[in-house]
């Protein structure tokens, strides 16, 4: 039994439940348009989809043929975020190329239904593709350029999260909303127990807003609500190196493992979809089927996979809407969902927000501010289309790049913000992450202005440990500076080991050549020099 | 070109060790090499065996009579165990690796993290202990260098303070340091040792030691002297007023690297010949039988060899490679001891006892490896290619490779 403690807290008006992209987007609008709002995230920002993805800025392009609106939405969007989150995003267009195997006819189809819609496409010639792009399959029968391009859903995350606060929202992470406070068929708040403490409060609001993507069901739930949600698995893979300049999609219906993204210095390769159980969203492994069926299509499009490293696989899970029997999921629309659960379900009080894609959660966050606006009597415009994101206010912020000069790159994770780093001191400007030029300054940043207090969190803050070594120097480093900076050596020597089974984790399904020769390196350091596993008292074999 | 009498192929510990004990009865041996060895992860011991069921070895000749009986030390004999491991204490200390150690009795090394584990020689001036649950101080003063992030002093401090003693943390500022300090890069272990660890730079260091820590009880610093040898260690710590010990650092290690120069050093003198940067790109077999080998850079030049030694080490060393559906020798396509499947090579939960860490090659109870079943007669495998041990979970890594090369090299003359 959970204690629940007897201090009052605060009324709110708004509170929302789940820090990925969403919630934080709602957290800020709500913020923006001056209500006080609360946001509560069960683990961290990004912990499930939003941080779980390919880190693609859709031109819409992909939905043009077989969903007009959510291509709508992505291309209204796509122009929007180039305003105002232009720190997060790295221009770098796309290409959707016919391949041996693929319709050109489709092509026409294609780029008729982007016109409609209002995507620029313009059909390029096969060589000039390969000119823009050498690594694309020298056998290509055609291609579109679209204005697709990379983002970083950390960067955006936090940047919403960081606005909010600036704006007066309180945002706590590591807080789990276990039930909802209902009476004569109202939601008046939640019940959130704090995983920190081990204790749990209550909160009160005249609007709980749920957020929690795939998570979301399981929160109505506590209301007597029922959502048919569509667990939506979908595996990629990290490639070691940037393979090209731009996006590159397969000119066909939205199929799986279509899609090369460049990130900064690595590829992402994606993606499968996959109905999967709600009860194994926790917990989610990587299948050999799936790495195999992901390289061999990439390896279609751009033959130089086939001889390039493999860093780690990963799944994220769309929080789609249940509409009909599609097995796969791939035919339910990317559209938004947002449900005033008064009308629907006679619940006053509740709103959910939902379906939509990584980029359009902008627009989800004014559909689910305005819905609170309307019924808190509150008349507020929504400014998020114009207001840049802290880190994109200052004109010539350099928009995102992979710089290769090794120069660091703190500029691109935090924008204009990056003069809140510390680096006066000659110890703050020692990198501690080699591969991603993350400075001492740059986690002491985080610790102290962005809620990081762990190796985890540190990770989605600053991409400490996310490049070519996947933090087989840099994190025991950090472990050691977050030991100095919070005083407990305990937590941090637990936190290292976790993060490098978490590391293990994703690296074990692509785990051959290189990716198990560096795992038998990480363990000879780790276990064998160390004796990680003898500090933290662990002597079990796990299966 | 004359015949060798033997080719190594490897030049880790274990080819190091067998190449020194054979040039030592003046015959002609060749070491291709082609990468550092793993001793730069070293921490400046020897493991002969710290762990037997996940319970920690106080006596590894006594612990090894109950070893499976695949273990590359039932292969060479328990009853010669512990002969095989005064020989290589001897041939370390004739190299100039002065280290103490009983294989009747284990000490403990204190690791980069501040834990003890299992040790059965430790070079001179690293602290030790006898027990794993006590240190032989009560007040200690572990110093850091400004910005050596290699060292995670705080978790150390923290590890070293359950083991009963007053941990004090200090750091000192070396002024040579502040431009290497720009980049993590410039600032590995063994980049220090090069930058501060000689001439007047290393008396600035005593005397800022002693300034720091007058009237410690006992000083502990990271392992970031004596990158070739052990004078600048012995003269550190003769300068510098308390006791003096070193804790190892996290990789590339000072001490490992140390060793490794000093027996290459010695291989050389007694006549060995290295072939550095190379690695052989195939051997030539006629009916389980090598008749030559050559090198990746040199394909059309013959290496004739009477005995043909394989040290090439685990899948780190790329001694084996995993391909996306097996785990290969890739040399010559030994039989190799590895689970069908690449589900099944390892676990979740990385430090756990990992299949992988147990793939080897096959080899007979003289350590002639098997090709498709049968023998290769003038080949040996020696140190980490072998199968059937964990380095990691039994603390046996430097034992099976400084004692299979002895093994291997007395079989050969």
């Amino acid at each position: 039994m959970p204690i629940v403690s007897n201090n009052e807290h605060a009324t709110y008006d708004v509170i929302v439940i789940g820090g990925g992209v969403t919630g934080a987007g709602v957290a800020r609008d709500c913020a923006l348009r001056g209500l006080n709002v609360l946001l509560l995230e069960r683990h961290d920002y990004n912990h499930g989809a939003s941080g779980r993805n390919h880190g693609l800025m859709h031109s819409g392009g992909r939905y043009a043929v077989t969903d007009p609106d959510s291509a709508r939405e992505c291309i209204q969007e796509n122009e929007v975020l180039r305003r105002i989150a232009c720190h997060c995003i790295e221009p770098t267009d796309g290409l959707f190329v016919t391949l041996p195997d693929d319709d050109l006819d489709y092509q026409a189809t294609f780029v008729e239904a982007c016109r409609q819609v209002g995507i620029s496409a313009e059909v390029i010639d096969p060589q000039q593709a390969l000119q823009l792009e050498p690594t694309l399959n020298p056998d290509l029968r055609g291609a579109v350029r679209v204005p697709d391009a990379s983002i970083d859903p950390f960067a955006l995350t936090l940047a919403n999260v960081l606005d909010a606060r600036l704006h007066g929202a309180e945002t706590l992470i590591e807080h789990k909303v276990t039930d909802l406070i209902v009476a004569g068929g109202r939601v008046l708040g939640v019940r959130a127990l704090d995983h920190r403490t081990g204790l749990t409060h209550d909160y009160h609001a005249s609007v709980t807003i749920n957020a929690a993507g795939i998570w979301g069901a399981q929160i109505v739930r506590h209301a007597g609500i029922d959502i048919q949600m569509f667990p939506a698995k979908g595996t990629m893979l990290v490639y070691g190196q940037r393979m090209g300049q731009m996006v590159l999609n397969r000119c066909r219906r939205p199929s799986n493992a279509d899609i090369l993204v460049p990130d900064g210095a690595v590829s992402l390769m994606g993606t499968t979809s996959d109905r999967i159980d709600i009860a194994q969203v926790d917990d989610m492994r990587v299948t050999a089927a799936e790495v195999d069926l992901l390289m061999r299509e990439g390896e279609q499009m751009v033959p130089r996979l086939a001889q390039t490293r493999l860093l780690r696989a990963f799944a994220g899970v769309r929080p789609l809407i249940a509409s009909d029997d599609d097995p796969s999921g791939r035919s339910i629309s990317r559209g938004i969902v947002c449900m005033d659960h008064a009308s629907r379900d006679g619940m006053e009080g509740l709103i959910t927000i939902t379906g939509g894609k990584l980029i359009t959660y902008r627009k989800m966050a004014e559909l689910a501010t305005d819905l609170a606006c309307r019924k808190l009597g509150v008349d507020a415009a929504c400014t998020t289309t114009t207001q840049p994101l802290p880190g994109s206010q200052e004109r010539n912020v350099i928009t995102g790049g992979f710089k290769p000069s090794g120069k660091s790159n703190s500029s691109k994770r935090h924008g204009d913000r990056r003069r809140a780093i510390p680096a006066t001191d000659a110890l703050d400007r020692m990198n501690i992450c080699e591969c991603e030029n993350v400075s001492i300054g740059e986690v002491r940043y985080a610790i102290e202005q962005l809620q990081a207090h762990d190796l985890a969190n540190l990770m989605r803050r600053t991409r400490l440990g996310m490049g070519a070594c996947q933090g087989k120097s840099c994190a025991c480093r950090t472990a050691n500076l977050l030991a100095q900076l919070t005083g407990d050596a305990q937590q941090a020597q637990c936190d290292l080991a976790r993060l490098l089974d978490e590391r293990w984790r994703g690296a074990k399904p692509v785990a051959w050549g290189n990716a198990l020769r560096d795992a038998q390196l990480t363990a000879a350091i780790y276990q064998g020099l160390c004796g990680l596993d003898k500090a933290i008292g662990r002597k079990e074999v796990q299966p | 070109m004359t015949t060798l009498h033997t080719l190594i192929i490897g030049a880790g510990l274990s080819g190091l060790t067998c190449g020194i004990a054979l040039a030592k009865t003046g015959r002609r041996v060749t070491i291709v090499s082609a990468a550092p060895s793993t001793l730069q992860l070293n921490g400046g011991s020897m493991e002969l065996l710290g762990c037997i069921d996940g319970q920690e070895v106080t006596s590894p000749i006594e612990a090894i009579a109950r070893l499976p009986h695949d273990h590359p030390y039932q292969k060479i004999g328990t009853e010669n165990i512990a002969s095989l491991a005064l020989e290589a204490q001897r041939l370390l200390d004739d190299a100039g690796a002065t280290l103490t150690g009983d294989p009747q009795h284990n000490h403990w090394r204190i690791t980069p993290l501040g834990v003890t584990k299992p040790a059965w020689l430790s070079l001179r001036g690293m602290a030790t202990t006898a027990s794993p649950d006590r240190l032989p101080w009560q007040h200690l003063t572990v110093l850091n260098l400004k910005g050596f992030v290699d060292f995670p002093i705080h978790i150390m401090a923290h590890n070293l303070a359950q083991l009963g003693c007053q941990v004090t943390v200090r750091d000192i500022e070396v002024d040579s340091l502040s431009q290497p300090r720009r980049s993590a890069a410039e600032m590995r272990a063994v980049n220090l040792a090069r930058t501060i660890g000689v001439g007047s730079k290393l008396r600035h260091l005593a005397e800022a030691i002693n300034q720091a820590c007058a009237g410690d009880e006992v000083v502990l610093l990271p392992a970031i002297v004596g990158l070739e040898d052990d004078y600048p260690v012995n003269l550190l710590r003769r300068w510098v007023t308390v006791p003096l010990h070193f804790l190892a650092t996290m990789p590339p290690s000072v001490p490992g690297t140390r060793m490794a120069a000093l027996l290459r050093h010695y291989f050389k003198m007694l006549g060995g010949k290295f072939l550095t940067g190379e690695s052989v790109g195939c051997v030539k077999l006629a009916d389980h039988h090598i008749t030559a080998a050559y090198t990746v850079k040199s394909p059309g030049i013959p290496i004739t060899a009477q005995h043909y030694v394989l040290a090439t080490g685990s899948l780190l060393s790329q001694g084996l490679v995993a391909t996306r559906d097996a785990i290969i020798e890739p040399l010559m396509g030994l039989d190799v001891d590895a689970a069908a499947g690449r589900d099944n090579w390892s676990h979740y939960g990385l430090m756990g006892d990992q299949p992988f860490m147990h793939c080897g090659v096959l080899t007979d109870t003289a350590l002639h490896p098997l090709k498709d079943g049968t023998t290769i007669d003038n080949l040996h495998a020696i140190g980490s290619i072998l199968a059937g041990h964990n380095p990691l979970t039994m603390g046996d890594g430097h034992g099976v490779d400084l004692l299979t090369a002895l093994s291997v090299a007395h079989q050969l003359v």
